[in-house]
């Protein structure tokens, strides 16, 4: 068993799914920092997708700083750390302001928006 | 490395074509998955690889050897498994395994059990006993335990129930992750069946190669698009990469999008303004049959 589960939708590249699927579960708690990741192998088998997009997806993730490889230990999820600047600011002023974009197109008020992002925001925060 | 090379491969049955100068390279360690209509070449194409069948033209090489010239040396490194493949009836799962071990010095004898195990294969039972499923089950079994380099798999999943389907997948999947790389062509004339699996996907028809690239930037291309808005009507000349436009009211524009990127939106918003355009993904089987239809509309000439 793995300790995350994927939900997989079409049309999306697997990858991208599974390495969302992965944060999510570090930010549920479901993973918790410290913890072991699964091997390449068994990502691979466990989740029947190619070996070489489980490895891709470990890669990334440890790239990214999200998961760290212990040579001889293994791969753990990593301790939550403060994102880059560029990272941050990536979040803040591109994706956020894509989604404001979004709301504005399907005709959302701020007040909505703001109250949706709170109450993501709390549902991860309950959970830890 | 390619594990599998095509140079201008043919083949004909006397005046028909099944393969058409067909060009193809399949890197070392990929999963790929060829996947095209009922007579679109695909068991040819697998069996011109393997010298089951003689080309009439061109070339094909597998693991660096030229197809025509494969010894058994390296049908030691390939595993070939087919739908409605012969298999020696007579004997029981357990007798197969013993008859195929001392024909692969790379047999791997716990990998066999352990797969004889997955698939929940009895080992007493006569192989003609066996149900379909079984039987593909002890086919694929005795292919893999010899752990091939390279796996052509011709239709695999034909009538498989999905838990059986689900069972081979993870078969397939005991094989990569040693030292050595693993690569796999599947054909399949339905790829929901291997849709997480392909790295690089082909569609071939009519003996043709029509479109190879990797899965993933072809999930990237292709949207579904709908367009709702007063009096939408499509321009008079057909944009770049508008496929199957369809016009069901006044109101509704509908077509696949085969060329989507990030500025598709609001190229689409600026042509019509006021409207509203949603985009939707498709699955790759969504996206082969638009290919199919469109293979078959145009002749043959062209695709996407």
């Amino acid at each position: 068993m793995l300790p995350f589960s994927v939900n997989f939708r079409p049309g999306e590249p697997v990858y991208e799914q599974v390495t969302y699927a992965v944060k999510r579960a570090i930010a549920t708690g479901q993973l918790a920092a410290g913890s072991r990741f699964p091997a390449v192998r068994t990502l691979s088998q466990e989740l029947r997708i190619n070996p070489n997009t489980a490895h891709k997806v470990v890669a990334s993730l440890t790239a990214e700083g999200v998961l760290l490889v212990h040579p001889g230990i293994g791969t753990i999820v990593a301790p939550p750390a403060a994102g880059s600047a560029a990272d941050r600011s990536a979040l803040l002023n591109g994706e956020l302001e894509r989604l404001v974009v979004e709301a504005r197109r399907l005709g959302l008020d701020e007040e909505r928006v703001v109250a949706a992002v709170r109450g993501h925001w709390r549902k991860f925060q309950r959970i830890q | 490395m390619n594990a599998i090379e095509c140079e201008k491969l043919s083949r004909s049955f006397g005046r028909v074509p099944a393969v058409r100068e067909l060009t193809l390279a399949v890197p070392e360690g990929s999963f790929f998955a060829l996947l095209g209509p009922n007579g679109a070449g695909k068991s040819t194409l697998l069996k011109l690889l393997l010298n089951l069948l003689h080309p009439t033209g061109g070339v094909s090489r597998v693991l660096g050897h030229e197809s025509t010239r494969l010894t058994a040396s390296e049908f030691r490194r390939i595993g070939y498994v087919a739908d409605g493949q012969d298999l020696p009836d007579w004997m029981t799962v357990a007798q197969l395994m013993e008859f195929c071990r001392p024909l692969y010095p790379t047999w791997d004898r716990a990998l066999a059990l352990r797969l004889q195990t997955m698939f929940d294969l009895p080992g007493d039972r006569p192989i003609k006993k066996l149900s379909r499923g079984m039987r593909m089950k002890a086919a694929l079994l005795s292919s893999l335990a010899f752990r091939p380099e390279l796996m052509v798999l011709d239709e695999p999943f034909g009538g498989l129930d999905p838990l059986v389907r689900d069972e081979f997948i993870q078969g397939l999947l005991e094989l990569p992750g040693d030292d050595r790389p693993r690569t796999f062509i599947v054909s399949s004339h339905d790829i929901d069946e291997v849709e997480r699996l392909a790295d690089d996907v082909g569609f071939l028809a009519g003996g043709r190669l029509l479109v190879h690239e990797s899965a993933d930037s072809m999930r990237g291309r292709f949207r579904t698009v709908e367009i709702v808005g007063s009096r939408v009507a499509a321009p008079a000349a057909r944009p770049a990469g508008w496929l199957e436009v369809r016009q069901p009211s006044e109101n509704v524009l509908q077509l696949v999008h085969g060329a989507f990127s990030p500025a598709t939106e609001s190229e689409l918003g600026g042509m019509f303004p006021g409207a509203t355009v949603s985009l939707q993904a498709m699955t790759l089987s969504e996206i082969f049959l638009v290919l199919a239809r469109q293979h078959r509309g145009d002749g043959g000439k062209e695709a996407a």
